[in-house]
């Protein structure tokens, strides 16, 4: 039965309900009927709100928007895990790891992880120089600031930080008790033509 | 609308236009701690002409401070950002139509370490906007910087990104070069290596065509 019918079956009902006596007399039951079928039809919206308010089709409907909202979620999970704070990079060291993506990944698995790439990854910063007072983070992602990034000393011995970085390829120096400053010996060099004082390079991606 | 009117509106956009300009180039180099006033004038002078040719102050700002950080001359600081400013000139007409600051910030850096400039060009083309080419520019400058061939480099990143590699594999080869040549590897050798990794991990040129979204080279 379509769901038309099934308005119009409630609209006989509703006026027979308000003359009891056209149940028995056929003409007031062709009254009803015609009654029924010059009434306005009534408005789309009307017609949306019947309709959902019908067991059968609002049970569709709640179907559909627990489907919706599973479908959402799904969606939404893959972005967010993408966001999410991942495992920090070492700027010297993990950096150079292989990338994880399994052999035969679908492509477009790989186009949907990229789609956190610009995301901001976090990076860890190591230097172990027990005998330095202060030791800072300098490079392009701070303009060269030394307040900016400054390094924890651990009870080792060892000064620490990890940053948020965007992805790509990043110069960066570590600015001992706020004069000197050195490159990192555990990372690759980068050479400047500028300034002559060579500092480091570290490559960001999210893995 | 008579003539005096319309020249008072003239001036009153020249006056507005170039007030834009003022507080950006101030904003940057209002705090450019350079002790000699003299240099620190210099200085600001250059990053003045470059926002006048539209140029983004910020990667020219942090030109200025890594100098000072590294206590050069006032004189080298100018000479570096004046450095600085054309390479971002050249690279803004290399990636056109509309590259974004940190693709003319990767451009600029690609330059300076000897990327030839014909070569910037051939990724925007391989990797047309949308796309941001900045990953790809920074494994390229990489890359070169690692001792790599420009043109092989330029052949592997760009045949991996006609395969569909994303800009998180492009990295993951150079930084993988990049430790390859530091344990001694040749970086010739390392890239070929690596390149193959990456490339046995994407799918057949004929799904990444099937696959490939819109807007986007197979």
């Amino acid at each position: 039965m379509s769901d038309e019918q099934d308005l119009m079956i409630e609209r006989v009902r509703t006026t027979l309900r308000e003359s009891p006596d056209a149940a028995t007399d056929a003409r007031a039951v062709a009254r009803v009927l015609a009654t029924v079928w010059a009434s306005p039809r009534p408005s789309f919206w009307r017609r949306c709100l019947d309709a959902w308010r019908m067991p059968a089709v609002s049970g569709l409907g709640a179907a559909a928007v627990a489907g919706l909202a599973l479908l959402a979620g799904f969606v939404t999970r893959g972005s967010v895990d993408e966001r999410a704070p991942q495992a920090p990079m070492t700027a010297s060291g993990a950096a150079t790891g292989e990338h994880a993506v399994p052999s035969g990944t679908p492509q477009a698995v790989q186009y949907a992880a990229a789609a956190g790439e610009g995301a901001m990854v976090p990076t860890q910063f190591v230097l172990d120089e027990p005998a330095a007072k202060s030791v800072a983070l300098v490079g392009d992602f701070n303009d060269w600031k030394p307040e900016a990034t400054p390094l924890t000393r651990l009870e080792t011995g060892v000064w620490t930080v990890t940053t948020p970085l965007p992805p790509g390829r990043h110069v960066y120096a570590f600015m001992i008790d706020g004069t000197l400053v050195m490159a990192d010996p555990r990372a690759p060099k980068s050479g400047d033509a500028d300034y002559g004082r060579e500092g480091s390079v570290v490559m960001v991606f999210a893995r | 609308m008579n003539r005096y009117r319309v020249h008072s509106l003239v001036a009153l956009g020249l006056v507005l236009a170039s007030a834009s300009v003022t507080p950006a180039f101030a904003q940057g180099t209002a705090v450019l701690p350079i002790s000699d006033a003299k240099a620190r004038l210099a200085v600001e002078r250059e990053i003045a002409s470059a926002a006048a040719k539209g140029l983004p102050v910020q990667p020219l700002v942090a030109k200025a401070m890594e100098g000072v950080t590294k206590q050069a001359t006032g004189e080298r600081i100018r000479v570096a950002v004046a450095s600085q400013a054309k390479r971002l000139e050249q690279a803004r007409t290399l990636l056109a139509p509309s590259p974004s600051v940190a693709e003319l910030t990767s451009g600029a850096d690609a330059l300076a370490v000897g990327v030839p400039a014909p070569m910037l060009k051939q990724i925007r083309a391989a990797w047309p906007a949308p796309q941001s080419v900045v990953m790809p520019l920074d494994v390229m400058t990489e890359l070169v910087a690692r001792g790599v061939p420009a043109k092989h480099a330029l052949e592997q990143i760009t045949a991996l990104m006609q395969r569909g590699a994303t800009p998180s594999q492009i990295a993951s080869l150079g930084a993988s070069v990049q430790s390859d040549v530091a344990a001694g590897l040749a970086p010739d050798a390392a890239l070929e290596v690596r390149a193959r990794g990456v490339m046995s991990l994407l799918p057949s040129p004929a799904a990444a065509a099937a696959l490939a979204p819109s807007g986007r080279r197979p």
